[in-house]
């Protein structure tokens, strides 16, 4: 139970003279169950990357594979749930009831399975049900989100996508749109998301893909990440690089407050107890 | 540079947005805004070039009240704004003509908005892409375009919502860095954002909650406020590791807070120090 890609390439404006490259031979998998961020730099093919997931775009070479099924069948759109970078982009109900009814309805289930399935993504997001009837339009941009979320969880989805899925909120929102897709991941759906907040996402993250002008510049574990020569890191990581950089036996795979304290604490005594080699390392 | 005398707005469905604000903005200040989602720092920035006006209270631009329709051309092009999302701001049908849209509307010389499109474009790399259309742009380019866009139009006082938000970190840091030589070029700056990891090196922060102001001043006394964890703003991780360090003997200097690179070097000082 896999999402594959293979030797994928895809171009925006294929054969015209604005054509623009944007992925470049992509070979890549991603297990069901699996937390992965996509990580990179502006322009680098992330969000690309994920519409290839759930058939909103089309390799121009190579193949992509859900389940060994073709992304963009029916029943590969039922086990791919897709967020986008801004919420507002994929509401259109009246009332966010209909909006997280939407998927499950248009599948073709009843009316009374459907109805379950929206309680349940609305309790997955810890969203009220007194809010059911409101018009999400009027939510605040935290609330967008989350409803954003229910309408894609309400399909039971064996892969989660999600193109930025806590920009702009401020620090509760974020904790608690992590705080769901952690319970989601838990329950076995594999979470997808392109992030640029590694400070939020990296303690969940078990594999990160770093892209880079269109192609996979790493993939692999977070502490393999760390230990690699990548520059985009969490605050706290940067600071850990660095130390181990000056000579300090520090443990660079390092990236929460807790473990840093914990880290510096102990290089501490390790130096005190041998202060003359450290320093002409120095 | 910018007032805003006993501000209060609601929004039409009866919301209350900002409430009885008072604030002055200095003329090369750099001001930080911050606040919940909803807190109504997105409808402040939006009353300072006048695209809100105020029910109650007037807001005062460089002389001129925003209440005043025929000052208003005069007050944009005193303010410029870059907003959250930056397609709401696109007009062109290529990146170079959406740049040099503004600078026709000021009548300004051919030759002379050639020139500043073209500098601009070099300065923020967007030159490559300068006949594409700006939807083909990826999420993180399209930010930078709605600032080369502002920029481009030299106003005095830029405000700037939420404008690293959907940036890669280096990309975050590369704006930071222009906006602080803007401000060294005597520009006053509003930078509304949730990142608190980028305020460090700010005149003021202003912390804002239900449209009222609840905190203000420098960096230092907001951040050791601790009325900012009340109101779910978590502290930026390096000074909290800061912090956890004083207790248990090590002192890093709020200086050296700034830059995961200044902290490190500080930690080697201290322990290696003879």
């Amino acid at each position: 139970m896999s999402v594959i890609l293979e030797n994928v390439s895809f171009s925006y404006s294929r054969k015209t003279p604005l054509e623009t490259p944007a992925l470049k031979e992509i070979n890549l998998r991603i297990k069901k169950g699996e937390f992965v961020g996509i990580l990179g730099e502006k322009g680098a093919g992330k969000s690309t990357l994920l519409k290839l997931f759930n058939g909103l775009l089309i390799p121009d070479t190579g193949t992509v594979r859900v389940d060994s099924l073709n992304p963009s069948s029916k029943e590969a759109r039922h086990r791919v749930g897709m967020v986008f970078q801004q919420p507002a982009d994929q509401l259109f109900c009246r009332t966010i009831y209909d909006e997280i009814a939407f998927g499950p309805l248009n599948f073709g289930y009843s009316r009374k399975e459907t109805k379950e399935r929206v309680l349940e993504a609305l309790e997955a997001v810890s969203l009220d049900q007194s809010m059911l009837y409101k018009n999400p339009f009027r939510l605040s941009g935290g609330e967008m989100q989350r409803v954003a979320l229910a309408s894609a969880l309400a399909l039971r989805p064996d892969y989660l996508i999600l193109d930025e899925p806590i920009t702009g909120l401020d620090p509760v929102g974020k904790r608690e749109i992590l705080e769901t897709l952690k319970k989601v991941n838990n329950m076995g759906t594999a979470v997808i998301a392109v992030t640029h907040n590694l400070k939020g996402f990296f303690p969940l993250l078990q594999k990160i893909v770093l892209m880079k002008e269109g192609k996979i510049a790493f993939q692999g574990s977070r502490e393999d990440y760390l230990k690699t020569g990548c520059d985009s890191l969490p605050p706290i990581a940067s600071i850990m690089r660095e130390l181990k950089a000056k000579g300090l036996p520090v443990n660079p795979a390092v990236f929460t407050v807790e473990d840093a304290l914990e880290e510096i604490l102990r290089v501490k005594s390790i130096i005190e107890s041998d202060r003359e080699k450290y320093i002409r390392q120095w | 540079m910018i007032r805003l005398e006993k501000v209060s707005y609601s929004y039409p469905d009866g919301t209350p947005a900002l409430e009885d604000i008072n604030l002055a903005i200095r003329e090369g200040e750099f001001v930080a805004i911050i606040g919940k989602n909803g807190s109504g720092k997105s409808t402040l920035a939006l009353h300072l070039n006048g695209l809100l006006k105020p029910q109650k209270g007037k807001v005062i631009m460089k002389g001129m009240d925003t209440h005043d329709s025929f000052k208003l051309p005069d007050i944009r092009r005193v303010v410029g704004i870059v907003f959250q999302n930056p397609e709401t701001q696109f007009v062109g049908r290529t990146v170079e003509e959406d740049l040099a849209f503004g600078l026709e509307n000021l009548c300004l010389p051919p030759a002379e908005i050639r020139r500043r499109v073209d500098t601009i474009l070099a300065e923020t790399g967007l030159g490559k892409y300068r006949y594409r259309s700006p939807k083909t742009l990826s999420g993180g380019q399209r930010q930078y375009m709605a600032l080369a866009g502002v920029l481009v139009m030299e106003p005095e006082c830029l405000v700037f919502d939420e404008v690293t938000s959907m940036l890669d970190p280096n990309s975050g840091a590369t704006i930071l860095e222009r906006i602080r030589k803007l401000q060294g070029e005597g520009k006053t700056i509003v930078y509304v954002t949730h990142n608190l990891e980028e305020l460090y090196a700010v005149d003021r922060i202003i912390v804002m909650e239900k449209g009222k102001i609840m905190l203000e001043g420098s960096p230092k006394s907001v951040f050791s406020d601790p009325l900012l964890q009340k109101l779910g703003l978590s502290l930026p991780s390096l000074l909290e590791l800061a912090t956890r360090l004083k207790t248990c003997g090590v002192t890093v200097p709020w200086e050296k807070i700034a830059s995961p690179h200044s902290f490190a070097e500080e930690i080697c000082r201290l322990f290696l120090k003879t």
